[in-house]
């Protein structure tokens, strides 16, 4: 009795299986959280509720029945969870360079439980998924890393037009018989509406015409008007002369507007030239930029940039131009050097001192999940290297959240907002550190402990 | 070699040659005298007055440079190397846009324009180089689609001095940092080859060559016939003939074969006295053993004066390389370009003989006793000219193509860098911030302003001895090798 309450005196409270009522709170006492919404808290806690964080700061109260989960002293740090903006290192089918814009990463890319489990370690909830092939190579789609079947668990099937050029002809011309085909599909599209707009306008004044010209005829029950009636209904048609003038070969025009069919390659061209869809281009110099820039024109159109790139760039050469451009840029997490040379070359550092307001930080290659795995090695160097720690933060959670719209999930670290976070055993930023939980919506996707049990 | 001489051998030769192909040869039968475009320009004055318009010209074609201050930039100061019109000491050259505005001293330097203090430099047109390779990429006009305008290569190529490079058929810029004026033109030549070809093959080019030929003279005959007056004159079909080697008669186009010993080249030059056209060679090593008979058929010759090949001691005439061989062949009127062996930019292999030492390569000649003057010419005018593009670029002159290389020295000297490069009138490269250059020898810093205001002042000084006229009068230069 006196171990009772003495264990209820105390602030923390040992977590009690077995015991799961409805909206029952969870609370983790961390060593520091990385909130993205303001300064870094240390030791506090983070009380969850039905999917909510419900309070967020230091010496909270533990609610009655509340599960404990105790992590100070372990180094342990909560933050938003990560999002891999690009990935293309599921299985896919192979695909080379053409328009294949019909085709989204979902129909094309099968992932592996393996990935997926790694991910989830990582401390990845979200990863946007690639369609294989360059040029117009497709749609992109969302996957959730506790995802089990990409087509049905697919958080998002079609979103980023990816697009890709290089320095040759062949690509540029692609990308440019595109927008031309699609600009030719919108006229027609204008042009059909327009004769359907014409057809129905004057099938409503025929119709009126006839029932104005049969009400009179009934009106003056006089058998030579019916003639006239028969003339009028001659001159408003499609010159059907000779027909009986009852109107019944003659078909009306739908109600609504049908849109000529379209090549299904050209389809999100065509929604990206009206801005319905933002499209991704994938560049890995600055040349490209230029070549890029050529392309598109004077167009406003919705795009952002991912810049793709090796050891070696000089990006840093048109960091300025892509400020100006306001879109948004994903780069990759590393430290590059000069071309030739050993000089090094901080990116993102200096794409953000241009002026960039959007940046995401991409693992440093796409194509591997082994690169996720390292990711925080470039990261770390990074903010070595003057980047500052806490926009490296955002850029690998709430930024790419936000690019693949799902900022209503990963989201800074407040009372009231959703309980997604992920806890590391250190600093995330840190190459040793590990993942010890991730939570999604209160519920934990990922749990070290457990795991190693498995 | 009198100039009354020289006049009444061209005649001769001019009367000699076949109706059709009369200017391609005339213009390079001497090269000693400025090339045709050069003789057909008008005194600097009059091309001054019609530079505005060429420039407003300029200026509509342009994109709008939206990061350019002022349409303006000057050169200031340093001893202009012109190539066509001697050398002005001390001198501006002022681009506006694209383009060259004016040549001379005391040029007066439009408020704004951006300022390059070439005090103690040379300044050079932009170097050209023919058949390079590496450098930019693509055929014709794919190449500007395929230009990156930020390859290491451009950097390593305007720190050698070049700013025009001619790979496969295109003749492109090394506009850095911007695909805006890259291509400059296509590359015309007509491959023709009579060396290893079998004599078939010869027989089929000559028979080609009279079936061009004949239709020419066919259409002479018609449009003759039709001017006194004749009825039903039948004209020849054109489409008959054969389109390449009729141009290459009627000197639309150049001949370009590839031959290194005396065997080869004499051939072509038979070919050449057989049927006059413009024409280069490439190669040509043992050139200086039959020098004034490819100098009389009007020959250009690309040479790489650190080529070597041994006499042949069973031949009872002279063969085998020679350093002289540039100066002997422009010593008899021949039009001498300079090539590295190796054309591209190697960072490795055969360090020294590749593009980046172009002006190494023409000092070598200068060794054999070219004159320094003809050396110049050989690595811009006279490679301009053989692409077809001397209109636009290997000298400077009002009106033609802002391409300029500033160096720290003598450009044939081994120790002389280029300090600025100016491509289509931007500056592209600055050895000060090029990453592999700027610390090695840098040149003392000087406040940014000063060369400007120093300059305004001095200019307004002299203005008040003359302030009618704003105008600048271009000094007129005589040819140094004239």
């Amino acid at each position: 009795m006196l171990v009772e309450l003495l264990l209820s005196a105390l602030p923390v409270a040992l977590p009690q299986e077995g015991d799961d009522p409805v909206g029952r709170a969870t609370i983790y006492h961390l060593d520091s959280i990385e909130t993205l919404n303001g300064d870094a808290l240390s030791n506090a806690s983070i009380l969850v509720r039905d999917g909510i964080i419900e309070r967020i700061g230091a010496s909270l109260m533990v609610p009655e029945h509340a599960k404990v989960v105790d992590l100070r002293g372990t180094g342990a740090t909560a933050m938003p969870p990560l999002v891999v903006s690009h990935a293309s290192f599921f299985p896919s089918e192979s695909r080379g360079r053409g328009r294949y814009g019909q085709y989204r990463a979902v129909d094309a890319v099968h992932p592996d439980e393996e990935s997926l489990q790694e991910l989830r370690e990582l401390g990845v909830l979200f990863v946007g998924v690639d369609p294989p092939g360059s040029g117009i190579p497709g749609r992109t789609s969302v996957l959730r890393s506790d995802s089990k079947n990409f087509l049905d668990d697919a958080v998002v099937r079609d979103l980023h037009l990816k697009l890709s050029i290089d320095m040759s002809k062949t690509a540029k011309e692609l990308l440019r018989k595109a927008l031309e085909d699609g600009d030719k599909a919108i006229e027609k599209e204008k042009k059909a509406f327009v004769d359907w707009e014409k057809a129905r306008k004057e099938w409503k004044e025929k119709q009126e015409a006839k029932k104005k010209a049969e009400a009179e005829a009934a009106k003056n029950g006089k058998a030579e008007d019916k003639p006239a009636t028969s003339a009028q209904e001659g001159k408003g048609g499609n010159g059907d002369k000779g027909k009986n003038g009852d109107g019944k070969e003659e078909k009306a025009p739908s109600e609504t507007f049908e849109a000529p069919k379209m090549d299904p390659s050209l389809t999100p061209i065509v929604e990206w030239i009206r801005k319905e869809r933002v499209a991704h281009i994938w560049l890995d110099s600055p040349g490209e930029w230029l070549h890029w820039k050529e392309i598109i024109g004077e167009r406003e159109l919705a795009w952002e940039v991912v810049l793709y790139h090796t050891t070696s760039t000089n990006f840093h050469e048109v960091v300025e131009d892509i400020a100006k451009s306001g879109v948004r840029v994903y780069a990759p997490s590393r430290i590059s050097f000069l071309p030739s040379t050993r000089v090094r070359n901080n990116l993102p550092l200096v794409l953000t001192q241009a002026g960039v307001k959007n940046l995401v930080l991409m693992p440093t290659s796409p194509n591997n999940v082994q690169a996720v795995k390292d990711w925080r090695v470039g990261l770390s160097d990074l903010v070595r290297e003057g980047l500052d720690r806490n926009a490296v933060l955002k850029a690998i959670s709430i930024e790419p959240a936000k690019a693949i719209g799902q900022e209503e999930t990963v989201a800074p670290l407040t009372a009231g907002g959703p309980a997604t976070f992920v806890i590391t055993d250190g600093d995330p930023l840190n190459p040793f550190s590990e993942v010890v939980y991730m939570v999604a919506s209160g519920e934990v996707l990922y749990d070290r402990e457990k795991d190693k049990e498995n | 070699m009198t100039a009354f001489t020289r006049i009444v051998l061209w005649a001769c030769a001019s009367a000699a040659l076949p109706l059709f192909a009369q200017p391609a040869v005339a213009m390079n039968a001497w090269p000693q005298d400025p090339p045709k475009e050069e003789v057909q320009q008008p005194p600097v004055e009059e091309v001054e007055e019609a530079e505005p318009e060429e420039v407003q010209e300029a200026e509509e074609e342009a994109a709008p440079k939206k990061s350019a201050p002022s349409p303006y930039l000057a050169v200031v100061g340093g001893d202009v190397y012109t190539v066509t019109r001697g050398v002005i000491a001390g001198g501006t050259v002022l681009c506006k846009n694209n383009r060259i505005l004016k040549v001379g001293q005391n040029i007066q330097v439009p408020e704004g324009a951006r300022v390059i203090d070439a005090v103690g430099m040379r300044v050079y047109p932009g170097l050209v180089a023919v058949n390079s390779r590496g450098i930019i990429r693509g055929n014709g006009t794919e190449a500007r689609d395929s230009f990156d305008p930020f390859n290491l290569m451009v950097d390593l190529g305007l720190a050698s001095g070049l700013t025009t490079v001619q790979s496969s058929l295109a003749i492109g810029k090394l506009t850095r940092g911007t695909l805006e004026g890259h291509l400059l033109a296509t590359a015309d030549w007509v491959n023709l080859s009579l060396s290893g070809s079998s004599p078939s093959s010869k027989r089929k080019l000559r028979a080609q060559m009279d079936e061009a030929r004949e239709y020419l003279r066919q259409l002479r005959d018609a449009e003759l016939a039709q001017k006194l007056g004749e009825k039903d004159v039948k004209m020849p079909d054109e489409k008959k003939a054969p389109q390449e080697h009729l141009g290459l008669l009627t000197g639309e186009r150049m001949a370009r074969f590839n031959a290194s010993n005396a065997k080869d080249l004499l051939a072509i030059c038979e070919f050449l006295e057989e049927y006059p056209m413009k024409s280069v060679i490439f190669g040509g090593l043992e050139a200086w053993t039959y020098a004034s008979r490819l100098g009389r058929v009007g020959a250009s010759v690309v040479v790489t004066p650190r080529q070597k090949r041994w006499a042949d001691e069973n031949l009872n005439r002279e063969s085998g390389w020679s350093i002289e061989n540039a100066r002997i062949l422009w010593e008899h009127g021949v039009e001498v370009v300079i090539l590295p062996s190796q054309t591209s930019i190697s960072l490795g292999g055969l360090a020294g003989r590749d593009l980046m030492n172009l002006p190494m390569e023409a000092a070598f000649a200068i060794r054999g006793g070219l004159p320094q003057d003809a050396a110049l010419r050989a690595v811009t005018i006279n490679a301009a000219h053989i692409l077809g593009v001397a209109d636009r670029i290997g000298s400077i002159e009002p009106g033609k193509d802002a391409d300029l290389i500033i160096c720290n020295g003598d450009l044939f000297d081994y120790r002389t860098f280029v300090e600025w490069a100016v491509v289509n009138g931007r500056e592209v490269y600055d050895k000060q911030r090029a990453t592999y250059f700027a610390h090695i020898r840098p040149r003392p810093e000087t406040e940014p302003t000063t060369p400007l205001e120093t300059l305004v002042e001095v200019l307004d000084d002299m203005d008040e001895t003359d302030s009618k006229s704003q105008d600048v009068d271009v000094p007129e230069v005589e040819p140094q090798d004239g």
